[in-house]
């Protein structure tokens, strides 16, 4: 395997454009990461995309093939991938294992999604696409609901409250403010979450991540190609993707996704690093709750200790490890299909050392993208380039 | 009360006649074995919460049942099933004692059982 570098970054911002068709808000995130790169488009030789639901939501599919073509690129395989919430994380992979076999030098990964404009009872039955309709759909279960079964299992046997679940809730939020592509920042006190609307018990509107449109884009090269590009080149230690159990049923605990921790362990074996090492995470906080098992089954934080490691700053930027600076999908939004390309800019950023919420001297960050009831992960660990 | 008991229904499910291996119906082949030889079986409709929550905000087929309890349930004869909280189920609780109302899988509806 070939040594990969990300070298251009882009990005709209996270949250409603209204009117601006899916395929031309990753146009605008695939041309700012090609002019960041500074690479030459005829250069690049696979483009994967990430994207869950644009099928149903906008009667458009063959995205990447739309957005190779408004990009300008050469005639070269352009490839959708799919995961649920995880498509963006599955497309950064391709594109990574296309360089790092030596099928191309460069490669593009790109994740797009629009949600608001479609009603939320479409939007609703077109995420339930990510769950197994034959055993778990007919319960009446939601992706909310999900968690909410996993928050009481964590609460019984951790001893977690609800303050510091808000905990979480509050730092991902107060981040969001300071990030200028997060949907939805802001300053709030315990009572305004616990007092938000019930959504499924114990999850508050403030718990659950907002509905998104956005694109991300990145640009990925082979080492070699480096003297060639003006940018600041960040390393790919490892990319793993796992798949966890299809069904609700199938997860022997459902306080904990088993696709997340064989992803981790996977990473940081490929990486020869340990969770000790990873200064800055962009991980799944799809809800509040995800957030603090994601911190536990990616080993960054003791088992069960996620809300009180939050609660008490040690997954604050000047914590012992920070967890979703960038305000996480619940402040900076989801738009599904580009939050795992998403994920990849803001840690690009971190180890650039640009970020508008930036952890000091940030060296080795790492991105988590899990999908469907946890049927599909990505982990990533990325390093600033000596 | 007992698997006999004439008051608990039986749940269809699919046991491999290859190596016995017991899944819910929504399946042709086992994920055990990969036997395509699975007879119906009908099994006790009892089980124990493992979790539950209460969606307040439900799909469309399911709006007008709002506020309604899901639980997961590990059934005493081996799978763990996702399914609704019937609205006259006294209030749910983890570790509580739950029969079927009416035979699922689909639409698989529990009450919580007097003698949790």
């Amino acid at each position: 395997m070939r040594d990969v570098c990300i070298v251009g970054i882009g990005s709209t911002r996270f949250g409603r454009h209204a009117g601006t068709p899916i395929e031309q808000l990753a146009a605008q995130a695939g041309a700012e990461a090609l002019r960041d790169s500074g690479i030459d488009r005829g250069r690049i030789g696979a483009l994967y995309l990430g994207n869950f639901i644009s099928g149903p939501l906008n009667g458009k599919e063959i995205l990447a093939g739309i957005v190779g073509d408004q990009l300008g690129l050469p005639n070269i395989p352009c490839t959708k991938v799919e995961g649920a919430c995880a498509s963006g994380g599955i497309a950064f992979r391709h594109a990574w294992m296309a360089i790092a076999s030596g099928e191309c030098d460069a490669a593009m990964a790109v994740g797009a999604e629009t949600m608001t404009h479609a009603a939320g009872a479409q939007v609703t039955a077109a995420l339930n696409c990510a769950m197994d309709n034959e055993d778990d759909a007919p319960s009446g279960l939601t992706f909310p609901g999900l968690f909410g079964l996993a928050w009481r299992i964590h609460a019984q046997r951790y001893g977690t409250t609800r303050a510091q679940v808000s905990a979480v809730v509050r730092k991902n939020k107060a981040y969001g403010l300071r990030n200028p592509l997060a949907q939805m920042g802001a300053d709030l006190t315990d009572a305004d979450i616990a007092t938000s609307a019930a959504i499924c018990d114990p999850l508050q509107l403030f718990d659950c991540c907002p509905t998104s449109d956005g694109a991300a884009a990145v640009v990925l090269a082979a080492r070699p190609l480096l003297a060639e590009l003006r940018s600041v080149p960040v390393d790919i230690l490892a990319s793993v993707q796992t798949r966890g159990a299809a069904r609700i049923a199938g997860h022997p605990d459902l306080c904990s996704f088993d696709a997340t921790v064989s992803a981790a362990q996977r990473a940081y074996a490929m990486a020869g690093i340990a969770p000790a090492d990873v200064d800055v995470v962009e991980l799944h906080d799809c809800f509040s709750i995800a957030e603090v098992i994601d911190s536990e089954d990616l080993g960054l934080v003791p088992r069960g200790q996620g809300a009180v490691w939050a609660a008490e700053g040690r997954t604050a930027v000047d914590g012992q490890v920070a967890i979703n600076p960038s305000g996480g999908l619940l402040a900076k939004g989801h738009p599904v299909g580009a939050t795992g390309i998403g994920q990849i800019y803001e840690i690009v950023r971190q180890l650039r050392g640009t970020h508008p919420n930036q952890v000091p001297g940030a060296e080795i960050g790492m991105t988590h993208n899990l999908g469907g009831t946890g049927v599909a992960c990505t982990v990533s660990l990325l390093r600033r380039a000596a | 009360m007992t698997a006999a008991d004439p008051s608990v229904p039986t749940l269809p499910m699919l046991r491999c006649a290859g190596c016995g291996h017991l899944d819910t119906p929504a399946h042709t082949v086992c994920r055990a074995c990969l036997s395509a030889d699975l007879r119906p079986v009908g099994i006790p409709a009892t089980g124990r919460i493992v979790s539950f929550t209460t969606i307040r905000r439900a799909p469309s087929r399911f709006r007008d049942q709002a506020p309604y309890h899901v639980a997961v349930v590990d059934l005493d004869a081996g799978p763990r099933v996702t399914g609704r909280l019937a609205a006259t189920s006294p209030a749910p609780a983890l570790g509580a004692r739950v029969r079927a109302l009416r035979p699922g899988p689909a639409d698989l509806l529990f009450t919580i059982r007097d003698d949790s």
